[in-house]
């Protein structure tokens, strides 16, 4: 199963995902004609503070049996059995919201679209970029990411790759090369900095 | 709006320290204001390109951004690494601070200028001995000449420092031998003004050098440019035109408002402009229409660095600092906010909106959409302050008074230490202040300067590290924001004393002074570097060799980065709390936190908690007295 993986650790808060994917679901597929389209497309993944300032990039997990599609009272959700992916009839949705009660993860929105001709919101979650996947291309928010926050591919082989790392550590001395770097001691630095400001002011929890 | 007070109580704690900013900013909270906080709140998560110093965003093959966690991309289009990017983002904010600072010097000895030309309004030259002293470092003739002449030609030879192709500045010639050959040997002597600003803008475009640390070199020297020039020409200049300050008690804090008096807020840097307000205030005709609209008098305060300016010279009473131009207005009774630069929100005029104040914008330079734009010109610079008071006055029947609240009680304050008055108290030499530093009662001090920023608990850094050095018998000097959130919180009085070591509290007794001396304005950091370079004259040693440090707790200005590197190339180690954004680069950091030391003697360090900051510069400070043998 293709998924997209999140490694929290790694992210940033650039929301460059946001971006690349409010222009992959907008009628030009550009910035410059995204920004001037009405309705304004709007992303589908989002990046949200946690404490010490970090971030999470949240979107669809796109879950097998998923919540959502099982409470949808008019069949809006199926899912689409090439990729895997819970995807949204638009003209089928009432928002009626029965999909966003269930959702262990809080990435149900309702939005307008242009892939929807009435004026009215309907559900515009994170449709996993099927049409980029059946080109054979990676999901957008996943090509924006700088700093591999966000990886996709098959789920086993994205754990493996962590299950390697600690393979390595627990049998050289030196902990290895790992394929996944540590976190460089100038951004834990820096974290640690924002960290001690966020203990002094509005950031408080 | 109805918002919980226990939330209010709780919210308003966590964004100000001070009892009376926080009884504020609970009301803008029930009156729904939109407010800094708010807006810092909106943009979170903020860009982590960014914070780190990664970003580049300079020219259109860009913009460019490298990934922190040591993958690809490691370099940009052009091939910029991220030491190039980080150290080329430095260059660029100090830059810009080092130019606000400058351009508003220039403008003061254009004022200069102008009144020894007799074509100003208004204004006289009030320190004829400061000109002097002044001209005569300029090799200009005073003996026998009429004040206007040597004024006029030292405005000439200040304002051609600004382009001058003499390839140095006069005013660096008061470093200490040592620190300038120091400078000299690193080739960082700022050679004019402009110049280094210029330079700096050359050298961030695309091509021009990929050496991080040959860029950092250069940003220092525009630094030194900005300290020991443009911003000490502000000083100066704003001292021959204005009188150099001396010792005086006045009030602070939001409760200085007037609930019966027409409020008029002077905010932003120079005073060029409100110095002739504070003339027209005294108007009699004014002072009468004030009375006809129901107004028991005009009461003028003032707000971050033009109120600092004010307070230093006139004792004019003192509203706050950055974080509370929004809460003035939010006391509903500010009738007019007069602006000229610097650290205004653009957002000021939308704040005013939801009351009944009105914003005068008066600088050319600096107009925001919504406000009244009364412009200054020197040649008619009274008639512009008399008629922006009559529109306040005209404005006082607009209040709300149901939506007035003004916190019951202002702090006092003392504030007026120029390095002069300083120097004058201990008797026209430091030595006495020497010989406690050598007999160890204080152990030495340290300039604690800078801003707001809402990342912070308004004036918690400021209190917090300021609290902590003078028990440890460290004296503090500070200016912009920092004094005013020390004058906020009681620390600027004598008695204040009482909160210091046994050794720096019997000094401070003895002369009758605050253990934290209020100095001015930001760019009377000048004012910081003269007591600084004075003292090290009579040791007959360098700034970096004395007992000294340097904090911005609350930065958040461009301004403070060219203050912050000033301090750190005149040899004052200075510690910041808000990070540098060059934490993308690991070569940066250690440039700036550690190399510097082997250069200069000095380096910055990066540490929000103030006791630790209080720990770093005690250390620092102990160093340097063992290197001096005391």
């Amino acid at each position: 199963m293709n998924t997209v993986m999140v490694k929290p650790e790694r992210c940033i808060g650039c929301r460059h995902c946001e971006i690349a994917c409010a222009i992959e679901h907008s009628q030009s597929k550009t910035l410059f004609g995204a920004i001037a389209e009405d309705p304004i497309p709007k992303p589908r993944i989002h990046v949200e503070v946690g404490p010490g300032l970090l971030t999470f990039p949240n979107r669809c997990r796109h879950c097998d049996p998923a919540p959502c599609l099982q409470v949808c009272p008019t069949g809006a959700l199926s899912r689409d059995q090439e990729t895997d992916s819970v995807i949204v009839d638009y003209n089928k949705c009432i928002a009626c919201g029965a999909c966003a009660m269930v959702c262990p993860f809080g990435i149900i929105q309702f939005e307008k679209t242009y892939q929807v001709s009435l004026d009215r919101n309907v559900n515009t979650k994170c449709d996993h970029c099927i049409d980029r996947q059946k080109e054979g291309r990676i999901p957008a928010c996943v090509e924006a990411c700088k700093t591999g926050a966000l990886e996709f591919g098959d789920i086993n082989d994205l754990i493996r790759t962590t299950r390697k790392d600690f393979t390595y550590k627990i049998l050289t001395p030196s902990g290895g090369e790992p394929e996944v770097p540590e976190i460089p001691e100038n951004i834990q630095a820096f974290r640690d900095i924002m960290k001690k400001i966020t203990e002094i002011g509005i950031f408080q929890e | 709006m109805y918002v919980d007070p226990k939330v209010l109580k709780e919210e308003s704690e966590k964004r100000s320290l001070d009892k009376t900013d926080q009884e504020i900013v609970q009301k803008a909270m029930e009156d729904g204001l939109e407010t800094v906080w708010d807006r810092l709140e909106k943009q979170q998560p903020q860009c982590g390109f960014g914070q780190l110093g990664i970003c580049c965003n300079r020219c259109v093959m860009g913009p460019c951004r490298i990934d922190p966690f040591g993958g690809e991309p490691k370099r940009g289009v052009c091939g910029a690494t991220n030491d190039l990017i980080t150290a080329r983002n430095v260059l660029d904010d100090l830059a810009a601070g080092a130019a606000a600072h400058s351009d508003h010097g220039r403008e003061v000895i254009e004022v200069l200028l102008e009144t020894a030309e007799g074509k100003s309004q208004g204004y006289k030259i009030q320190d004829v001995d400061k000109l002097k002293t002044v001209a005569a470092e300029y090799g200009i003739e005073t003996k026998g000449e009429r004040k206007e002449t040597i004024a006029k030609n030292l405005a000439l030879a200040m304002l051609e420092e600004f382009g001058t192709i003499k390839n140095e500045i006069q005013l660096v010639k008061r470093a200490p031998q040592k620190t300038q050959d120091m400078w000299k040997k690193f080739g960082i002597v700022p050679r004019s003004v402009d110049r280094e600003i210029v330079e700096a803008l050359h050298r961030i475009h695309m091509g021009v050098g990929a050496d991080y640390v040959n860029i950092l070199l250069h940003a220092l020297r525009t630094s030194l440019s900005d300290g020991w020039g443009g911003s000490m020409m502000a000083t100066e200049g704003s001292d021959i035109l204005f009188g150099t300050p001396t010792p005086n008690t006045a009030l602070v804090n939001l409760g200085v408002l007037k609930k019966d008096e027409v409020n008029i807020v002077l905010h932003g840097h120079n005073p060029i402009l409100s110095e002739m307000i504070v003339i027209a205030v005294d108007d009699a005709e004014l002072k009468k229409l004030a009375k006809e609209k129901g107004a028991k008098g005009i009461n003028l305060v003032g707000m971050c660095c033009t109120g600092n300016e004010l307070l230093m010279r006139h004792g004019i009473p003192i509203a706050g600092n950055m974080l509370d131009q929004e809460l003035a207005i939010a006391t509903g009774s500010v009738e007019v906010m007069v602006i000229d630069y610097q650290c205004i929100f653009p957002s000021i005029t939308d704040t005013a909106k939801c009351y009944h104040t009105k914003i005068v914008s008066t600088s050319e330079k600096s107009k925001v959409p919504g406000a009244t734009h009364l412009e200054f010109h020197p040649e008619n610079a009274l008639d512009t302050a008399k008629e922006i008071v009559k529109l306040a006055i005209e404005n006082y029947p607009n209040r709300d008074m149901n939506r007035v609240k003004i916190p019951d009680k202002p702090m006092k304050l003392m504030a007026g230490f120029s390095e002069e008055a300083i120097r004058g108290a201990l008797g026209g030499t430091y030595k006495p202040l020497i010989d406690a530093i050598v007999a160890g009662k204080i152990r030495g001090a340290v300039g604690i300067v800078g801003c707001n920023n809402p990342k912070v608990k308004q004036d918690y850094g400021h209190i917090t590290l300021g609290k902590e050095l003078i028990k440890r018998d460290i004296l503090v000097v500070e200016t912009g924001c920092a004094a005013i959130a020390s004058g906020k919180a009681g620390l600027l009085l004598p008695e204040a004393a009482s909160l210091a070591g046994d050794g720096l509290r019997s000094v401070c007794e003895a002369l009758k002074i605050p253990p934290i001396l209020h100095m001015g304005s930001c760019v009377d950091c000048s004012r910081i570097l003269m007591l600084a370079a004075n003292i090290a004259k009579e040791l007959n040693v360098g700034i970096e060799d004395l007992p000294l440090g340097g904090a911005a707790p609350e930065w958040y200005s461009q301004k403070a980065i060219s203050i912050g590197a000033y301090f750190v190339a005149s040899g004052v180690f200075t510690v910041l709390d808000v990070p540098l954004k060059v934490f993308g680069s690991p070569n940066v950091v250690n440039l700036l936190t550690d190399g510097l030391n082997g250069l200069i003697n000095s380096a910055f360090a990066i540490e929000p908690d103030p006791v630790k900051a209080a720990d770093i510069l005690e250390e620092v400070i102990e160093k340097k007295r063992k290197g001096l043998g005391i």
